[in-house]
């Protein structure tokens, strides 16, 4: 347990460095506001339909687009700048096991992509003091909206954390981690599309898009947190055997 | 310590170590030496559990390097010959960082990263930050890294390699206060490091052992006679004809022309031929200036075995 916080420490550290990083909260800022500034313009000219949350996160092409391109500039240096530097050598050579790393590095990763939500709580307490009426958002809602991007967010960045195990070039893991994450994200319009009754029940249980908007409507179905807790640990342990594997490659 | 039997290493069909075998005893000093690309660094990462072997068996301290790996290297302190270190770290969180992943009790903590600090002579860096460190300095934060556990076993690969001549002989200097207290398998290629730190050798080539002994027995096993190095002024080849028609001479070569000829003449192993050359040039009128035993160095044993040319010169077979 020490050696996995003295890990995570480091790791949450070499983020808090990296001057990168500041780029990927700005980016990050700058979708969100926009997604905020749009949501403001459209019920300040009263078009409003649908709930608040529900514009600002679930149906919103911003919020979308923070999704899929900050997780892999988040993951992409974990193991892949480790290679590069040739650190790994001296990381998997210390007495410590390879599922105590992997799930640090994820860990860290994950801790920094929900700090990167916490500016957005601000948005709702800005609504709340600029907007006329008494009750504009839905506080439950944005409760089990940002429970939905936890869950949703851990799935992702395990995904990235693979695809940086895979090579020791950032760029390549992080086109890679964008190529799969635009392509589940597509994949979550397969309910409307989708021929087949069967082909819409999967693309169902298992599009992003539609969890998205439930967990934005302010419904908390258990399902889809048990989808997302299951295939992150899928992808974990994948990742813990590509780096054991790793020793044995050529 | 170590036990390495029968390891071979296959890279795409390439093979870097082929059945290897060797023993490293307790408190041991062993020099790994041999040509680029001759496997050391391939050996030293499977015995640090780095790299799986391809077929043998390898044990650390009496513990297989791949089913019981963390018991392994809970007792070595490795360093890779790139040095690699984490630039946006500062020295002191480094080694700290370094010291609890490898399991140092806490109380520990603090006295043994200041003691590796002045071991390696890193007082005053705690602050540094490694990305603008010096090769010398980043060679030393490594070299505290691999000594902050106080580990049994040390695995030192190349840690000299790109230093100045001022900080190798620094690096060297540490290296052998550390032989006493800790087993140390050192790669290198400065062989005058090896002969004065090493109780003992081991030699590989193109992924073999070819030699393995105290610098010493090397050395006597090695040197097929005993030589002599002469120089004289006269015409290069009377001054070699002359030589060869000395009684028990096996071989001359001449490593230098011109006015002054130096040659090495090499006699059967008991025989000292030094007076023999001496009244031949006075016999002949030439001028001496230089006639010395050349005894075989580490060197010539290295260049003998790993099949390279033993120096530059004309060899002359009687
Ligand atoms: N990761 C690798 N993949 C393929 N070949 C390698 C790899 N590492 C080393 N080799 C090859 O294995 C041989 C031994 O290399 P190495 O152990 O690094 O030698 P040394 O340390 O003695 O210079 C060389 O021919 C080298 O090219
Ligand atoms: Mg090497």
């Amino acid at each position: 347990m020490r050696v996995f916080l003295t890990l995570l420490r480091r790791e949450w550290l070499a983020y808090v460095y990296a001057p990168s990083m500041y780029w990927v909260v700005v980016i990050f800022l700058l979708l969100m506001g926009t997604s905020f500034g749009m949501m403001v313009h459209i019920l300040a000219e009263g078009a409003a339909t649908g709930s608040v949350v529900r514009m600002l996160i679930g149906e919103s092409l911003f919020f979308w687009l923070a999704m899929l391109m900050v997780v892999p500039m988040i993951t992409m240096r974990q193991f892949a700048e480790e290679r590069k530097l040739g650190t790994v050598e001296t990381l998997l050579t210390a007495p410590v096991g390879d599922v105590a790393i992997v799930l640090a590095k994820f860990s860290a990763a994950w801790v920094f992509f929900l700090m990167l939500w916490l500016p957005t709580a601000a948005y709702a307490w800005l609504l709340a003091r600029i907007s006329p009426e008494s009750a504009p958002i839905d506080f439950s809602a944005l409760m089990t909206s940002y429970i939905g991007i936890a869950a949703m967010g851990a799935f992702f960045i395990a995904i990235g954390l693979l695809a940086s195990s895979l090579t020791s070039n950032q760029a390549v893991a992080a086109v890679i981690t964008f190529a799969v994450l635009c392509g589940y994200f597509f994949w979550g319009f397969m309910p409307q599309f989708g021929r087949g009754v069967q082909l819409q029940e999967v693309g169902r249980y298992t599009s992003s898009l539609m969890h998205m908007l439930e967990f934005s409507r302010g419904v908390l179905d258990t399902r889809p947190l048990v989808f997302y807790l299951s295939v992150t640990l899928f992808l974990l342990f994948s990742t813990v055997k590509v780096v054991e594997a790793q020793k044995w490659r050529s | 310590m170590i036990s390495v039997k029968h390891l071979t290493k296959v890279y795409h069909g390439h093979k870097a170590v082929d059945d290897v075998s060797f023993e490293v005893e307790r408190g041991e000093v062993v020099g790994f030496l041999g040509p680029n690309g001759a496997g050391k660094t391939t050996t030293m990462r499977i015995l640090t559990g780095y790299l799986a072997a391809t077929g043998g068996d390898v044990k650390v301290a009496g513990f297989d390097v791949v089913t019981e790996s963390l018991e392994v290297r809970r007792r070595i302190g490795y360093l890779p010959e790139s040095v690699p270190l984490y630039p946006d770290m500062r020295v002191d969180e480094y080694l700290r960082f370094r010291a609890r992943i490898k399991r140092l009790p806490s109380r520990r903590l603090r006295s043994m990263v200041g003691e590796v600090k002045e071991r390696c002579g890193l007082q005053g860096m705690g602050r540094e930050l490694i990305g603008r460190l010096s090769r010398g300095y980043r060679q030393r934060v490594g070299l505290a890294d691999a000594l902050v556990h106080d580990p049994e076993l040390l695995i030192l690969d190349e840690p000299t390699l790109g230093l100045d001549p001022n900080q190798n002989r620094q690096v060297r200097d540490l290296i052998g206060d550390l032989a006493n207290r800790h087993t140390i398998l050192l790669c290198t290629h400065i062989l005058p490091e090896v002969e004065k730190t090493c109780s003992r050798v081991l030699i590989i080539n193109q992924g073999r052992i070819v030699a393995s002994d105290t610098p010493e027995q090397l050395k006597l096993a090695q040197a097929t006679g005993h030589r002599i190095r002469v120089q004289v002024k006269g015409p290069a080849s009377a001054v070699e004809n002359a030589l060869m028609t000395l009684p028990h001479v096996q071989s001359v070569t001449v490593l230098k022309d011109g006015p002054w000829v130096d040659a090495r003449v090499e006699s059967a192993r008991e025989i000292d031929l030094r007076s023999n050359v001496f009244d031949l040039v006075v016999q002949e009128g030439w001028l001496l200036r230089e006639l010395r035993e050349d005894n075989w160095s580490l060197e010539d044993v290295y260049l003998n075995v790993t099949g390279l040319p033993n120096k530059s010169g004309r060899e002359i077979q009687p």
